[in-house]
């Protein structure tokens, strides 16, 4: 019944959005993302200030019995994040898509925002699902809408090829989860996250959960099956990037924690911690020096992406192991702050695509090195993707550095308490090296795009964007400094979510870490009044005195110029003297040679490829082609060999029914 | 009144160190150098100043510099002088000394680049490379204190003398040297930096700092020796904790520790060769997961 009626809503809406105006189909999207939004937040925000869990519907499916949809505090924690991040997407989209609206016809355009709709109501769909059937058939309307959101500039080639290998990539990851929800059907009669315990008490924990997390870790962009992400951000709009990246990622770690909170034995648990840790490491240090090394705004940004994926796995591991240890104290601390993280990420990594958006469309690219001095065009969208930059490098005073910290002291407090030291030493070790490669990439980013001078005259003429996206860029901005510079209100939150795991009775944040929240708000705003008072002290000083505007110093040569400025090449041209084993170059054109007194002009472009990219499709391409080449010998173009075939085909399924095999 | 005078020591720590190492530099050269407080005598001269800003800059690259000191200031008031309590103390401040000197890196990273002068370029390059590099280093030398002390918070690591304990000193010793290394990497010194270079092309943190003058180029001064200082303490803690832990022994060992050991490198060693560098800070974060091992095996023969 209740499939019927998604039905008939989803009918509803796709009238509704087809038959509008072409300029107010933006506007019915966003109503209808505000009703899913403030239906779904008002029950999350009763379920976690610690009310019940709200059950919505309860239903028999047909594969795999009976299900629900219910919202418990993880449910309710994914709720939030998807309600504003949808809010915002869809706000940012109509001055994103406005010079969209003539070139594309208008069932293009509301197709694209029926696909919208449909994503924010299947994504949360997927956090409240208990599982079984009704969490796949939400899984996979997720995929497709995400598959045709993407695919909005279908007309250029690796739009196409991107969608495609983004359609692909999650049929796999797709197959591996029914394997998943499959086989705890089979071992113990119920497909339900809640039923799990019942599986995993059967022995056969590692084999269930290496099944869903390969299945999620699909989607979340664990390595090595994260090469989809930096294909299909550059691909997708802004603001699609922004959702997909912002929320759509998460709910793969919603779902390997999911698995993960129904696991108790501690054998289990401390196996299972280990890989998530382990898988959080490579993918966390992949991903951050292959941002690093990247000359696509994009492009880093999905990069950046993986990398945070990354260091979420790395709190829950952490997490995970002092749970095992049963230290509650570190497995509260990391749990609050890999949930603090996932809030977080959604929030500035949304504004950052939407910079990105603006960047696009007002100078139709998203190469680095075409950029500079956009600050001075754009000065509104270059003092908010500022604040999205110093958030993502964790740094204090804004929200990265809570979540992050939260991580860190659980880090530390397990090496101090002796809980695996090991394991959280490597986690810390490679924690603080992806933390000073995040601020290596994203000061490139900034500075290439954003300082100096402009390289490009489109870059030079460019306008500040329309109100619109402007107050959809706040939206996140709000959130990222209420966290930073309160974060008590949040962490305790986060706190009631992680308390499912823990199962702890009632909330110790409070008694282990409270002292240390105020302290850094406390830091946060002497950090940022003590900025105030001796940048106003300089002002001040400085009014009595001459200050006088002339070039920029140029050591001497007396004729520097806006190509000799540092690009984002040659500032991680270090760190990939390093990293050279990682990426697989590809070189257009030739560079200047040394011999060349007085070079000519030339056309240079490296692109630094993922290696594990490269291995992929190498791989499967190669042998795709081998087989198919061996097949194609047997077709000759002759009718006698193509009767032969038929008879030797005959002849096997009578001799093989003969020996009964068949 | 003790936080009170933890934080006067801190800044007499900072205002001194650079003078020993400017006494003694010039001692091993033979000469007999300038005057003690030359270095504080320039920076008053820098901030009574006029001042001249590129075209190019925009506000952030006259922001800067405050967030730079800024960020500076709020380290050193969460670094404790021995028996002494600083003003920011809590548990976890480990890491947000670690961060808060990030957030100074990246502002004077991002003013570097505002300028859009290919030569600050290259130093905001190679500072954020080896930022990047070091922080391993300085991340798992607090792991190995708070490892071996049991608290995670610096005020409460350094909080008493230990009776005298093999094992303590050892790692007490080896994090020392850890952080004196750090400090050569963290304030641009040699092997890694020369500050006295007159080669643009291979300075690191003098470079990015080119096109500021006046007031601005006082501040950056002022936080550099606040960042020195922060990590020389922290090494003089180390030292102090397992011999005589009073501010009186610190103070003095702070200054004499980062002063003559910096002094005697830049006058017996040449800088690294631009591209030994990556390797020279490598080497020290792997120094620093090799402490914390050893402390790590240490500590596991204690308990038996």
């Amino acid at each position: 019944m209740f499939y019927l009626y998604l039905l008939i809503a989803l009918a509803i809406l796709a009238a509704v959005i087809f038959s509008a105006p072409l300029r107010l189909k933006v506007w019915m999207a966003l109503g209808a993302v505000g009703i899913i939004a403030i239906a779904s937040v008002i029950p999350a925000i009763g379920v976690l200030l610690g009310g019940r869990d709200v059950m919505i519907v309860a239903m028999q499916s047909p594969l795999f019995g009976a299900e629900m949809l219910a919202i418990d505090p993880l449910s309710a924690f994914m709720l939030i994040i998807i309600s504003i991040a949808g809010i915002a997407t869809t706000l940012y989209s109509r001055g994103y898509l406005e010079h969209y609206l003539n070139k594309k016809s208008s069932a293009h355009i509301s197709l694209h925002y029926f696909s919208l709709v449909v994503m924010v109501l299947s994504m949360m769909m997927v956090v409240v699902s208990s599982g079984g059937f009704s969490f796949l058939l939400a899984w996979e309307l997720m995929t497709i809408a995400s598959f045709l959101l993407i695919l909005f500039d279908a007309q250029r080639a690796e739009v196409m090829r991107a969608a495609l290998a983004y359609l692909v990539m999650m049929h796999i990851g797709f197959i591996l989860l029914v394997a998943g929800f499959a086989t705890s059907h089979a071992i113990c009669g119920s497909a339900n996250f809640a039923d799990l315990p019942l599986c995993f008490a059967q022995g056969k924990t590692l084999l269930i959960f290496v099944l869903f997390l390969l299945g999620f870790g699909m989607k979340a962009g664990l390595f090595p099956m994260h090469v989809w992400l930096p294909e299909a951000h550059p691909a997708a709009p802004s603001h699609v990037s922004a959702i997909m990246s912002g929320v759509m990622i998460k709910t793969g770690v919603y779902g390997v924690m999911r698995v993960l909170m129904n696991i108790t034995a501690s054998a289990d648990l401390y196996a299972v911690g280990i890989i998530i840790l382990l898988v959080g490491i490579v993918t966390g240090l992949w991903g951050v020096i292959l941002a690093a090394i990247q000359n696509d705004v994009k492009r880093i940004l999905a990069y950046s992406s993986i990398e945070n994926i990354g260091v979420i796995f790395i709190g829950m591991g952490i997490a995970t192991l002092g749970q095992a240890a049963g230290n509650s104290m570190v497995a509260t601390l990391a749990l609050c702050g890999t949930l603090m993280h996932i809030f977080n990420h959604s929030l500035f990594k949304s504004l950052l695509f939407f910079g990105a958006g603006n960047l696009y469309s007002q100078m139709h690219t998203t190469l680095l090195d075409r950029f500079g001095g956009v600050a001075k065009s754009m000065p509104v969208t270059a003092v908010l993707f500022l604040i999205a930059t110093v958030a993502i490098c964790a740094l204090p005073p804004l929200n990265g550095f809570v979540g992050e910290f939260l991580i860190y002291l659980g880090i530390f407090n397990s090496v101090r308490d002796g809980v695996s030291t090991l394991a959280a030493a490597g986690a810390l070790l490679s924690l603080a090296l992806i933390g000073g490669i995040v601020v290596l990439a994203f000061s490139k980013l900034y500075s290439v795009v954003f300082l100096g001078s402009p390289r490009d005259h489109h870059v030079a003429e460019a306008t500040e964007v329309d109100g619109c996206r402007i107050a959809a860029m706040v939206i996140p901005v709000a959130g990222i400094l209420f966290i930073g510079i309160v974060p008590q209100f949040a962490v305790g939150i986060t706190e009631r979510v992680a308390m499912q795991f823990t199962l702890a009775a009632k909330p110790v944040i409070n008694s282990i870490a409270g002292s240390t929240l105020v302290s850094i708000s406390l830091v946060a705003l002497t950090l940022i009044i003590l900025t105030t008072l001796l940048y106003l002290w300089k002002q001040r000083k400085q009014r009595n005195r001459v200050v006088e505007q002339g070039p920029t110093w140029g050591c001497g040569f007396t004729s520097p110029n806006i190509r000799m400025q540092y690009t984002g090449e040659s500032f991680a041209e270090g760190l990939e003297s390093i990293a050279t084993s990682l990426t697989q170059n590809t070189v257009e054109g030739r560079a200047v040679g040394k011999s060349e007194i007085f070079p000519s002009a030339h056309n240079y472009n490296i692109r630094h490829k993922d290696k594990v990219d490269r291995l992929f499709s190498a791989w499967w391409m190669e042998m795709l082609r081998q087989i198919n080449k061996r097949i194609m010998r047997l077709r000759t173009g002759k009718i006698n060999h193509y009767i032969l075939f038929a008879l030797v085909f005959l002849v096997a399924i009578f001799l093989l029914s003969i020996l009964n095999i068949i | 009144m003790a936080i009170l005078l933890n934080t006067l020591l801190m800044i007499v720590v900072a205002l001194l160190i650079t003078g020993v190492i400017n006494r003694t530099r010039a001692v091993m050269a033979g000469r007999k150098g300038l005057p003690f407080f030359q270095h504080i005598y320039n920076v008053r001269l820098l901030l009574c100043k006029d001042s001249v800003y590129s075209h190019t800059t925009t506000i952030l690259f006259r922001v800067a510099p405050a967030v730079y000191l800024a960020a500076a200031v709020v380290a050193i008031l969460m670094i404790p002088v021995a028996d002494l309590y600083p003003i920011i103390s809590f548990e976890g401040d480990i890491i947000c000394l670690a961060y808060t000197l990030a957030l100074a890196r990246v502002a004077i990273i991002l003013a570097a680049m505002d300028t859009g002068s290919s030569f600050e370029g290259m130093g905001a390059a190679r500072e954020a490379l080896y930022g990047a590099l070091i922080e391993p280093a300085l991340l798992m030398g607090f792991a190995t204190l708070a490892m071996f002390c049991g608290y995670t918070s610096l005020a409460d690591i350094f909080e008493h003398e230990q009776s005298f304990d093999l094992h303590y000193t050892i790692v007490m010793f080896l994090v020392a040297y850890l952080f004196v290394t750090i400090t050569f990497v963290e304030s641009g010194r040699v092997p890694v930096d020369d500050p006295r270079t007159h080669l643009e092309l291979t300075m690191i943190h003098e470079v990015m700092c080119l096109d500021y003058c006046g007031m601005d180029l006082a501040m950056i001064q002022i936080a550099g020796w606040l960042k020195t200082a922060c990590f020389s303490m922290i090494a003089a803690n180390a030292i102090a904790a397992t011999c005589c832990f009073h501010w009186w022994f610190a103070v003095p060992l702070a200054i004499l520790l980062t002063g003559l050991s910096v002094g005697f490198v830049e006058s017996t060693q040449a800088r690294n060769k631009l591209s030994r560098n990556t390797t020279f800070v490598v080497t020290i974060s792997a120094l620093a997961a090799l402490i914390f091992f050893i402390g790590y095996l240490l500590q596991l023969n204690i308990n038996i």
